[in-house]
């Protein structure tokens, strides 16, 4: 205990020494001043949007899980991606399924998809698929929730020498 | 198939990007309203003691997905504890806010009149007086329970690789080290934050803390009403 009281001690020292340091350091917490009100203001500013059950990134929604497939043309091929159980939750275990048609990777090369929010950055959250038959593939995956209340992601598959497109889709926490 | 290495850098680098990326708007709000609350007190040793208990708690949380081989499971058991931190958290801030403006006597919120060895009153009382810089310990790890995305995607990367890894023992081991790696990433831009948000040099200049407290007591009306939708 008086240890941590020392080293706190120390460091009080340690940072009024750098505030004699000069006049950029002085203005550089004159700076500070309004910092912490700008954070606290835009948290707050941000905060009725988040909350709300409506988004700004609902008008980029594409597709609709919760009913069935959706399609989308790459490049000369079609790709359609089913997700299951329906209606698609946040937090459970999930099946995603890409079907192709027309061109299809080289190589042998496998699809993949990356999860994420539009607009937030939420972590790498990969799902890679592995063959179901002919042009098909699935892999498990979770789309978690995000406690801002925000309900739009979006499913970014990736189909090797072809391309990649976005579903952008509605996500019941 | 990438090396233990590579996948620890990895997280690393997450923690990192997603501290300057998301963290920052998130869970800003707390650090700064830390750093308010500790007025002309330095603000590094009760920082790094928060967010070693966030690690730490992040570390306990990696260890239980990867033994549990499933994100999902432990998520559903753990979501009413999150929600009650979420509603913790706020009703902290709020009163940290009122407490430095000095506007409502923390012996009248707790009744410690009647009560003043009441379990409640004491450990806010410490809380909020924050005369004891070890107190940001337990703080750290009870905060490290927040509902957050980009650590429930962590904690479903760390419990794959639990699974993919031969031996229980080693797999808790790894998603344990996973979400340290994580957490440590995400050390540098909150601790930025709440270092200019440092308001040490301002003791004299009341107005400021009372912008500051008005700003504190909002922003954990969010917290309480977010938790309350989650």
């Amino acid at each position: 205990m008086l240890k941590i009281r020392g080293s706190y001690c120390s460091s009080r020292g340690f940072f009024k020494r750098e505030k004699e340091g000069g006049t950029a350091a002085v203005k550089m917490k004159r700076l500070m001043i309004p910092f912490s009100a700008v954070i606290l203001t835009a948290f707050l500013l941000a905060a009725p949007g988040r909350i709300a059950a409506g988004d700004k990134y609902q008008e980029m929604i594409n597709c609709d899980l919760h009913q069935g497939a959706c399609t989308q043309n790459l490049a000369g091929s079609t790709i359609t991606l089913t997700v299951t159980p329906r209606p698609v939750k946040a937090m459970q275990d999930l099946l995603f399924q890409v079907t192709l048609a027309g061109k299809l990777p080289s190589n042998n090369k496998l699809p993949y998809i990356d999860l994420g929010m539009p607009g937030m950055n939420m972590g790498p959250n990969h799902v890679q698929l592995k063959p179901a038959g002919k042009a098909a593939y699935e892999g498990r995956g979770v789309i978690v929730r995000c406690p801002s209340g925000r309900r739009t992601w979006q499913a970014t598959v990736t189909i090797p020498d072809v391309g990649q497109t976005k579903f952008i889709f509605d996500v019941i926490y | 198939m990438l090396s233990t290495k590579t996948i620890f850098l990895l997280y690393l680098s997450t923690g990192f990007t997603i501290g300057f990326g998301h963290c920052i708007g998130m869970c800003g709000p707390i650090v700064v309203s830390f750093s308010l609350n500790l007025k002309d007190k330095s603000i590094l040793v009760p920082q790094l003691l928060y967010h070693l208990g966030r690690i730490i708690t992040y570390a306990i949380l990696g260890g239980v997905v990867a033994a549990a081989g499933s994100f999902t499971i432990v998520a559903a058991n753990i979501e009413s504890i999150q929600k009650g931190v979420m509603i913790f958290t706020g009703v902290l801030i709020m009163l940290m806010g009122l407490a430095m403006a000095g506007w409502v006597p923390l012996g009248n919120v707790f009744g410690d009149h009647s009560h003043p060895g009441g379990v409640i009153s004491k450990g806010f009382g410490k809380l909020l007086k924050a005369k004891s810089t070890l107190v940001y310990l337990p703080l750290g790890l009870l905060l490290g329970l927040l509902p957050c995305g980009p650590v429930y995607t962590a904690l479903l990367g760390a419990a794959r690789t639990g699974m993919e890894i031969n031996t229980i023992y080693h797999g808790i081991l790894a998603g344990m080290g996973l979400m340290a790696a994580f957490g440590l990433g995400t050390v540098p831009a909150l601790f930025l934050v709440a270092k200019l948000a440092g308001l040490g040099w301002l003791k004299s200049r009341a107005i400021i803390y009372k912008v500051g407290a008005v700003l504190m007591i909002l922003v954990g009306f969010v917290f309480v009403i977010k938790a309350v939708r989650f």
